[in-house]
């Protein structure tokens, strides 16, 4: 169990950086996960960690040890990899003992005590019964496992997981994650798991730093990520329907300050939230733009107006969910989507009013492109 | 009516192939006068023309050479290749042009690098010696198994290697682990390879060799003489050069058709 502290990593693949001056501090027992779309490089900060890269610049440590020279071999960590590297010509069994039987490890352990280890390990992942398989004969979900209790069958200083289970299918999916949990909690070693699945890093993670482009672009609990996302990209990371980012402008009418997308679409900005808006939103062309952020949820739609500050818009499209309706509008350059816990049955075109609950109104500077996709 | 075809093919397939074999061992077990009339279906077999090869003509030097000469020069191709393969393969050494290279000591013609050898080989006194074909031998099949282990390393995904070492295993220890028994097919083909063209090379030897270390293919071309042909003896030396390797093939097709399935065991 340890500490992991990286300082400014930088890694090149010739003119791509794929891991740009990131740093951060993952304490000793926590569930740190890195989280981005592909190409992010949370792959390579793994392997940079792990010692089967080498860093350009910066310094990973270890417990308190700087671990920059060493081998992967005597860095004293378990990788379960995304695509699982099961041994072809081993067992099931001897799969998951390997790790228990290299010449780094300090203690020997007799053939019993192993064989305890790797039963207890297999069992507790459901897979006792396959010890004696080869793994071309398994399934996917079973490999998965297999490569989790390869992984897990030490007690490393720390445990690095590179998307152990993207690739199972969404029932599986839930069902692993539960026994990942629950085996982290047990052990209570530190983990650094990588996955582009939000949901997952939110399930599992004590903290989740997000990155993008090989830049860090939040660390923070999942409440801080999806409560107060610092930017555009994180915010449009989490969450699914996705976060509604609307660009606009702040117009100041009499005492009042308007957020204005066009003439239909104007509402009040609340003296809550005004001196954030105001501090985020940039001069362009002689107007103050702003870029504002609302989760569907918070997105009201009714037939009737219920606040002054109601605006009304025609409705592009609705879709059902068992208890639920998403209503979906076109703007200029992006679709508004509102989550109703109700179902609604409006047609195409149909006026309704719309009301943004203003506590959960986020702003942002422009770093992200809309699309209508 | 398929079926008919099928077999009707492997038929003519088969009698392709092995006539020239069933051939030269009828022949072998036939006496002079027998030889010349191959429409004599019946004829009473004799050993006069393998006694021929142990008595009139020994020929036991000649196997022994081809012996010692087959299995130093592969031994050596394997040590220098294994190596040189896993690290163009891994660390893509010489970035291609290495590989390169060696590679292409193989697509010019045998003759063109004959005669430097030949002064070379005169100059350092190597001419008819064991060592000087061996070395020659090295030269010829060492490109070839690099290229043919550089294929089967490059089938192995590098990521076992990561998972290996992060489990807590060196790089030698992982090539022994896990590396080594997953090439081992690939190694084993290979090995034969070298072994039958080091053992069926005729070219090099004829110009390389006089009488201490002549081989069996050299061997076989003596009895073409200026006065006649002995096609008896010739036959059952014939017989007798073929037997390591039908014996060889025999062995790798198991390593073949394991070969084959070697795909299967990615991811």
């Amino acid at each position: 169990m340890a500490e992991v502290k990286v300082e400014n990593l930088t890694k090149s693949y010739g003119r791509l950086v794929a891991v740009n001056d990131v740093s951060f501090s993952c304490k000793d027992g926590e569930f740190f996960t890195f989280l981005g779309p592909s190409g992010a490089g949370k792959t390579t900060t793994l392997e940079l960690i792990a010692g089967i890269k080498k860093p350009d610049s910066g310094k990973i440590y270890i417990g308190d040890e700087l671990v920059n020279e060493l081998p992967p071999q005597e860095r004293d960590v378990a990788m379960a990899f995304e695509n699982y590297s099961l041994y072809p010509h081993f067992s099931v069994y001897e799969n998951i003992a390997f790790p228990l039987k290299a010449p780094t490890r300090k203690e020997k352990l007799s053939s019993k005590e192993e064989r305890k280890r790797v039963e207890e390990m297999a069992n507790l992942l459901g897979i006792g019964e396959l010890l004696d398989r080869r793994p071309q004969h398994l399934s996917g979900g079973q490999r998965q496992r297999v490569s989790l209790a390869r992984a897990m069958v030490r007690r490393p200083r720390v445990y690095l997981l590179d998307e152990p289970i993207a690739h199972l299918d969404a029932k599986l999916k839930v069902a692993a994650r539960t026994t990942l949990k629950r085996l982290a909690t047990k052990l209570g070693t530190t983990i650094i798991y990588v996955t582009h699945d939000y949901k997952e890093a939110l399930a599992l993670s004590d903290r989740i730093l997000i990155l993008r482009a090989g830049l860090v672009e939040q660390i923070g609990t999942a409440e801080d990520v999806y409560l107060s996302p610092v930017t555009d990209f994180v915010a449009r990371l989490i969450g699914d329907p996705p976060i509604n980012l609307i660009d606009g402008e702040l117009v100041s009418v009499d005492d009042k300050f308007l957020f204005k997308v066009n003439d239909e679409f104007s509402f009040e900005i609340q003296k809550e939230i005004l001196e954030k808006a105001q501090r985020i939103a940039r001069q362009e062309n002689g107007k103050l733009k702003v870029r504002i952020g609302i989760r569907p949820v918070y997105v009201g739609v009714s037939e009737e107006k219920l606040s002054p500050n109601s605006f009304q818009l025609p409705v592009y499209a609705v879709e059902h969910e068992a208890d639920s309706s998403i209503v979906t509008f076109e703007l200029k350059d992006t679709f508004l989507i509102a989550k109703k816990n109700k179902k609604v049955n409006w047609g195409i075109s149909d006026k309704v009013y719309l009301d943004f609950d203003q506590t959960h109104i986020h702003f942002f500077k422009k770093t992200l492109e809309l699309s209508k996709r | 009516m398929r079926r008919a075809l099928f077999w009707f093919a492997v038929v003519i397939i088969l009698v392709g192939f092995l006539w020239p074999i069933v051939w030269v061992y009828v022949t072998s077990l036939k006496s002079v006068a027998d030889i010349f009339r191959p429409e004599k279906l019946v004829f009473s077999p004799t050993l006069y023309n393998y006694r021929y090869l142990v008595t009139v003509r020994p020929s036991i030097m000649e196997f022994r050479n081809a012996l010692i000469i087959t299995f130093a020069s592969t031994a050596l191709v394997m040590a220098v290749s294994l190596p040189a393969a896993y690290s163009f393969s891994r660390f893509n050494t010489g970035g291609g042009h290495l590989l390169f290279i060696t590679i292409s000591t193989r697509m010019f013609p045998g003759v063109v690098a004959a005669l430097p050898f030949f002064f070379l080989f005169r100059n350092m006194g190597l001419l008819d010696t064991h060592i000087g074909l061996v070395l020659l031998y090295l030269y010829f099949n060492m490109s070839f198994a690099t290229f043919l282990l550089y294929g089967f390393f490059r089938e192995i995904p590098e990521e076992l290697e990561h998972s290996a070492m992060v489990d807590g295993y060196s790089r030698l220890a992982t090539f022994r682990k896990v590396i080594f028994p997953l090439i081992r097919p690939g190694a084993a083909v290979t090995t034969i390879f070298c072994l039958i063209w080091a053992w069926n090379e005729f070219f090099f030897a004829f110009l390389f060799t006089r009488r201490v270390a002549r081989t069996v293919s050299v061997g076989l071309a003596v009895f073409w003489g200026s006065v006649e042909i002995q096609w008896g003896p010739m036959a059952a030396m014939m017989s007798l050069a073929i037997l390591p390797t039908l014996a060889a093939a025999w062995f790798m097709q198991r390593f073949i058709i394991r070969g084959l399935t070697f795909g299967a065991v990615k991811g």
